[in-house]
């Protein structure tokens, strides 16, 4: 019995909905006969983004992501005084997921359940490598996520990367380079790009990788799930595309919130889609107390 | 800002940059401010924030609210489940509050169970909706006795500017306005949902709240910031509901407040309230 909260009753189901029987969704359904995927993309495509920063005005650095039904919004903090008695010459960096408990689309608890505490490492293990915490002795850095609607669970690790990565920049923190993310899953043997929920309940597996496109290196890939090798290594190539893809899009908005050259207008087409990019002149203040 | 400038009978022996002056000593750069009748973000005392809300954000949740009273940005989901009632009322369904501040929202508030505000925000909460009975608990029965619907609702602050409790109490009517439920039928211990969700819930009264900090005994300010909530102790919440009616005032902090101060503020706070409560089209 949780305390501090106000109690509810002690056990409580969703109730199981019940499908018509013409609505009936065949296993299959994954792909129509274009090639197109049930919300009109092409395999290789991603959903459109929607990046803005500095919405959170008591951090130190704030990003907010949305791809469609995904909205995760992130916090950073530091440096700050770390906690931790012992001395230490680098840096430490914490990373904190969570997921609102209205996010699924089972309800979800309110304690950081174990998938929390999972995607909390994988973040810490993207995003390390691209900081330089070596210029940061006694401090810590700490990354909050909080992921207010998921649409597909690794596509939401890799939105998260991204996110935490744009809100890092925005808090002025010195880093080698951004980490662009993006998911993959593997469907009947084809590799769909930036898979949903729907898509999601279909997949054998699901690739999530975390990339840092200017150096050219790999900071963090995670497979699920049973895959052919042949498969995978192509997998990772189109990840690679994708990723630079994103970095395009997070440069951009660096530029709007940097208050360095504006763009004028809508002007990038992504994957043959025209995506969803508002940019927001403004010019942040750094105000670091 | 006024023209006219405090022009002191003794000469300082500082002189500090404003900045400099509200980090050392935060009360008296108030103070300065307010013996000119204004704030230090420009507003005057009986001023609220801008506040919006958008409905319907979160596809996930049965109901959703997004409130942003200034800077102050929470969110409100409400999930619905079935459970057994409590044998002692057999028709009454659960709307279970739960304000979190999320450690995103401050750099005061850690990761990890509620702390206390976020704890006194709920119990406030909770008791505000159930002493209003913003929604009779028996309109949520599916099967007397076996099955009725549990409304989580949980608030989740995303950025900290001072007065939370006024944007979780809007985002919670709100959240509540636009909850959808399934048609639900009861068989043999299993309750079957349609795809759909046509039914709204009846809202029999619309409470919200406004808060007002008070200052030195002499300054009641309407709808606080950051910045000056970490100065202030002393905060009023009055609650009332769309027709004018108290639902209940919250005062915490030691100084001691006139009954006319009161009244004074409290009809602004209810002329700001009103139209957001009729914006929801309850």
């Amino acid at each position: 019995m949780d305390r501090r909260r106000i109690p509810g009753p002690e056990t409580s189901v969703a109730p199981i909905i019940k499908r018509a029987e013409a609505d009936e969704v065949p296993e299959t359904a994954a792909v129509n006969n274009l090639g197109k995927r049930h919300d009109g993309r092409n395999l290789e495509d991603i959903r459109p983004i929607y990046l803005r920063t500095g919405l959170i005005t008591q951090a130190n650095g704030s990003a907010y992501i949305e791809l469609r039904e995904t909205k995760i919004a992130c916090a950073v903090y530091g440096p700050r005084q770390t906690k931790v008695p012992a001395f230490s010459g680098k840096g430490s960096l914490n990373c904190d997921l969570t997921f609102a408990s209205f996010s699924c689309a089972k309800r979800r608890t309110n304690y950081r359940d174990p998938q929390a505490k999972e995607f909390s490492q994988l973040l810490f293990e993207a995003l390390a490598p691209s900081i330089r915490l070596d210029l940061l002795p006694k401090a810590t850095i700490d990354v909050y996520v909080s992921v207010l609607q998921n649409d597909g669970t690794a596509s939401c690790l890799a939105a998260a990367i991204t996110c935490a990565s744009m809100a890092l920049t925005d808090a002025g923190i010195e880093m080698l380079d951004q980490v662009a993310a993006c998911s993959a899953s593997y469907i009947n043997g084809e590799i769909f790009i930036d898979a949903n929920f729907f898509e999601e309940q279909r997949e054998s597996a699901s690739i999530v990788m975390a990339y840092m496109p200017s150096l050219n290196e790999v900071t963090h890939l995670l497979q699920l799930g049973e895959v052919d090798v042949g498969l995978t290594t192509q997998a990772i190539q189109q990840c690679t595309d994708v990723c630079s893809k994103i970095y395009s899009v997070i440069s951009m908005v660096n530029g709007i919130a940097l208050g360095g050259k504006g763009i004028e207008g809508l002007n990038k087409v992504f994957s043959g889609t025209i995506n969803k990019l508002v940019f927001l002149k403004h010019v942040k203040e750094k105000n670091r107390n | 800002m006024s023209s006219t400038e405090i022009t002191p009978s003794v000469k300082p022996a500082f002189t500090f940059e404003a900045e400099n002056f509200r980090k050392i000593q935060p009360k008296e750069f108030v103070r300065k401010f307010l013996a000119q009748n204004i704030r230090p973000d420009g507003r005057v005392f009986r001023q609220f924030r801008k506040t919006t809300i958008n409905l319907g954000q979160i596809k996930t949740a049965e109901g959703s609210a997004v409130v942003r009273i200034g800077s102050t940005t929470v969110v409100c989901g409400i999930k619905a489940e079935v459970a057994e009632p409590k044998t002692n009322s057999s028709t009454d369904g659960y709307l279970v509050p739960n304000v979190e501040l999320s450690p995103i929202c401050s750099p005061k508030v850690k990761p990890g169970p509620p702390n206390e505000l976020a704890q006194v925000m709920s119990e406030n909460l909770n008791k505000l909706l159930k002493s209003a009975a913003v929604l009779s608990l028996d309109d949520l029965c599916i099967e007397e006795g076996k099955a009725v619907w549990v409304l989580y609702a949980d608030v989740v602050c995303i950025n900290y500017d001072g007065n939370v409790f006024d944007a979780s109490v809007i985002a919670m009517l709100a959240a509540l306005s636009n909850v959808r439920l399934p048609q639900v039928e009861y068989q043999d211990g299993i309750v079957m949902a349609t795809e759909t969700r046509p039914i709204k819930l009846k809202l029999s009264r619309l409470p919200f709240s406004t808060t007002f900090a008070f200052f030195d005994g002499l300054y009641l300010l309407a709808d606080p910031n950051e910045t000056e909530e970490s100065i202030i102790e002393d905060v009023i919440t009055i609650a009332c509901d769309e027709t004018g009616q108290l639902c209940n005032i919250w005062k915490t902090g030691g100084s001691s407040c006139s009954q006319e101060q009161i009244k004074y503020n409290l009809g602004f706070g209810f002329l700001h309230g009103i139209p957001l409560i009729g914006s929801l089209g309850v």
